[in-house]
């Protein structure tokens, strides 16, 4: 027995604080289902997979004191001694760090000497150890050869003959195509061989809008400072850091040393986005916690102002479960009818969101969750004092007021 | 119809226990109309709290309709009242967000009846106190007369056996008590029982019986159906 004609006549009577309530559940579903997908978008972001084995990895950046110091030399010597390490699996020597949001990018053509229609990537100079390095997977083609490599100084300017790119970026520049032998054009007429294409790799940037698509080169040039990575063995990367700059040091004191762990990387990178899903979920719960009081406070105030009413319809034959439900049917007609004027509300500032902000577009699914979230709280803020509610003896009915 | 044997109830604070009924034994055959009288304090309400199944008797044993009622549970108890027994506040307890209507059929929709048999059952009350036209009525609309009479009407919808009656003229003039009290003697001479708390000796005297409680105890009984001059009063 739901009584619900006559609730709804009591309702229409009161009509301001439930409306006002109504209201309020309305405006946090609009602001919480917008919340959550920002949140979700956020989420995803940080969960893509990066393709690369960032926990095993360790960069670390080589600065020669000397002016003149011979940059190609220490790189072999270098690797030659990473290699050999125990617990090292392998170790490249790289231009920029990857998911650092430092990085270089160009952008490349599919023909000789086009200068409009091409498609950005990020780029990349290392040597041919970078895929078991990083942990890549060579889904087509080969990887470089060591005899493919070219060093040399900065100031020559060299021609590059081979390169390995991302999935994504093959699928960008070649749609449809299979884009090994196919050539790259960075804005000249000398081809770049696509020899090689790897399942995938992040970049430099994570808030790129072309993240994902990158070029990596053979190349090692004779610069001043120079990047190195090294992968440990799985659990053992803490273990290798401790002895990294000691040994390095100890071939060639020459040198500023420094080496950070790839993750720490990633977690700056991301920072930004964590920091937005804590704040944008401290912002949901605040805003949820504040309807939930105004509901306790609305709830508490009905239910003691209509005490003697309660009191009557126990002496007339309700059940204290009667009571109860009579609050919580009529928290869910409040609930129900906040809902709807908030799903309107969400869809249309949701509209705004995505036009003038690019925020993601509202869909059923996270609605409909935020929507039912909306009316568990309601609920749950309505039923301690419903409970309360149905303790009012029924000989309130006898007293005088 | 309602037969206490030495019931007890008694309050009790953190430093003291009140003992609002004492020893209080009282019988009421079916189809009378018992009137309650006594100084304030004396325990009247608590006996038609405890009678109305509003509240339980701390000791002692309370037949109605010969079934021991004093220790049943919460929800039989909500049963009992809503089946067996009607009734009627000093205050009129309408409920005042709901019309006429809606305010008879409280009582009838805990009862389970079907929207069919309630409205039959509204309407005919309606009838019998004669507001048939006001059933869309507030109850602020109506003078406090006629918000008695839909109060009896309330008690009335669901047929009880047996009637309590809390100063039911207690917040009227004496012209709409008179009215009040004319209704409930009509009630009552179709059968049901009615036990009636008042201050007025006047409506006292013109129940069939009038029981006094005095600090918690029944303490005369007159049997005022012989006197039939104080039935015209």
């Amino acid at each position: 027995m739901l009584e619900l004609q006559p609730m709804l006549s009591a309702l229409w009577r009161n009509k301001v604080p439930a409306l006002l309530i109504s209201l309020q559940l309305a405006l946090t579903l609009a602001i919480i289902s917008n919340i959550v997908i920002i949140i979700q978008e956020r989420i995803e972001k940080i969960g893509r997979p990066t393709g690369i084995a960032v926990e095993e990895i360790i960069a670390i950046n080589v600065m020669a004191i000397p002016q003149d110091y011979d940059m190609i030399g220490a790189i072999s010597a270098d690797m030659d001694l990473l290699r050999k390490l125990p617990l090292v699996k392998d170790a490249t020597v790289t231009n920029q760090v990857p998911l650092s949001q430092s990085g270089s990018a160009g952008t490349f053509y599919t023909q000789p000497n086009q200068k409009v229609g091409g498609e950005n990537s990020n780029r990349y100079n290392t040597d041919p150890n970078f895929i078991n390095t990083l942990g890549l997977k060579l889904v087509a083609g080969r990887n470089f050869t060591n005899t493919e490599m070219q060093y040399y100084d900065p100031s020559e300017i060299r021609d590059v003959n081979v390169a390995v790119i991302t999935q994504q970026f093959a699928e960008n520049i070649y749609p449809g195509q299979d884009p090994i032998g196919k050539p790259l054009y960075d804005g000249d007429s000398h081809p770049i061989e696509i020899i090689g294409v790897v399942e995938r790799h992040l970049g430099a940037w994570v808030d790129w809008s072309k993240a994902g698509n990158v070029a990596f080169f053979p190349i090692a040039r004779n610069t001043q400072d120079i990047n190195y990575l090294v992968r440990a063995e799985p659990g053992k990367r803490d273990e290798v850091l401790k002895t990294l700059v000691e040994k390095l040091s100890e071939r060639d004191p020459q040198r500023v040393i420094k080496t950070r762990i790839l993750s720490e990387y990633v977690a700056r990178s991301y920072a930004g986005d964590n920091l937005m899903v804590k704040v944008l979920s401290i912002v949901a719960a605040t805003l949820s916690f504040i309807v939930a009081l105004g509901i306790v406070g609305l709830t508490i105030f009905w239910i003691n102002q209509r005490a003697k009413q309660i009191g009557v319809k126990r002496a007339l034959g309700a059940t204290r479960s009667n009571i109860s439900r009579y609050f919580l049917v009529e928290n869910s007609l409040i609930a129900v009818t906040g809902i709807a004027l908030g799903s309107a509300a969400a869809l249309i500032v949701n509209q705004y969101m995505v036009r003038d902000y690019s925020q993601p577009v509202l869909t059923l699914v996270p609605l409909s969750i935020c929507a039912l979230l909306v009316l568990v709280v309601s609920l749950t803020a309505a039923l301690a004092p419903a409970l309360r509610a149905a303790n009012i003896s029924p000989a309130t009915a006898t007293r005088s007021v | 119809m309602l037969k206490m044997h030495n019931v007890r109830k008694s309050f009790r604070t953190d430093t003291i226990e009140t003992h609002a009924l004492r020893d209080f034994s009282l019988e009421v055959k079916e189809g009378e109309f018992v009137s309650v009288t006594g100084p304030s304090g004396s325990g009247k309400t608590t006996f038609l709290n405890i009678a109305g199944l509003l509240e339980t008797p701390t000791g002692g044993q309370y037949l109605l309709d010969s079934e021991d009622v004093s220790n049943l549970n919460d929800r039989q108890r909500s049963r009992l009242r809503n089946e067996k027994i009607g009734f009627i506040f000093q205050g009129f307890n309408l409920i005042p967000d709901l019309n006429l209507f809606d305010n008879i059929d409280v009582p009838l929709r805990y009862r389970g009846f079907n929207a069919k048999e309630r409205r039959k059952r509204i309407e005919k009350v309606l009838e019998q106190v004669g507001l048939s036209a006001r059933a869309k009525h507030l109850p602020a609309q109506l003078s406090g007369g006629q918000q008695q009479r839909v109060a009896i009407a309330r008690a009335l919808a669901g047929e009880p056996r047996f009637l309590l009656a809390d100063e039911p003229t207690g917040n009227l003039d004496s012209l709409m008590a008179r009215q009040v009290m004319e209704l409930l003697e009509f009630i009552n001479e179709w059968g049901t029982t009615i036990v009636m708390v008042t201050h007025d000796p006047e409506l006292a005297r013109r129940a069939h019986r009038n029981i006094q409680i005095v600090d918690g105890q029944v303490c005369d009984l007159r049997t005022l159906t012989e006197q039939p001059e104080a039935a015209t009063a």
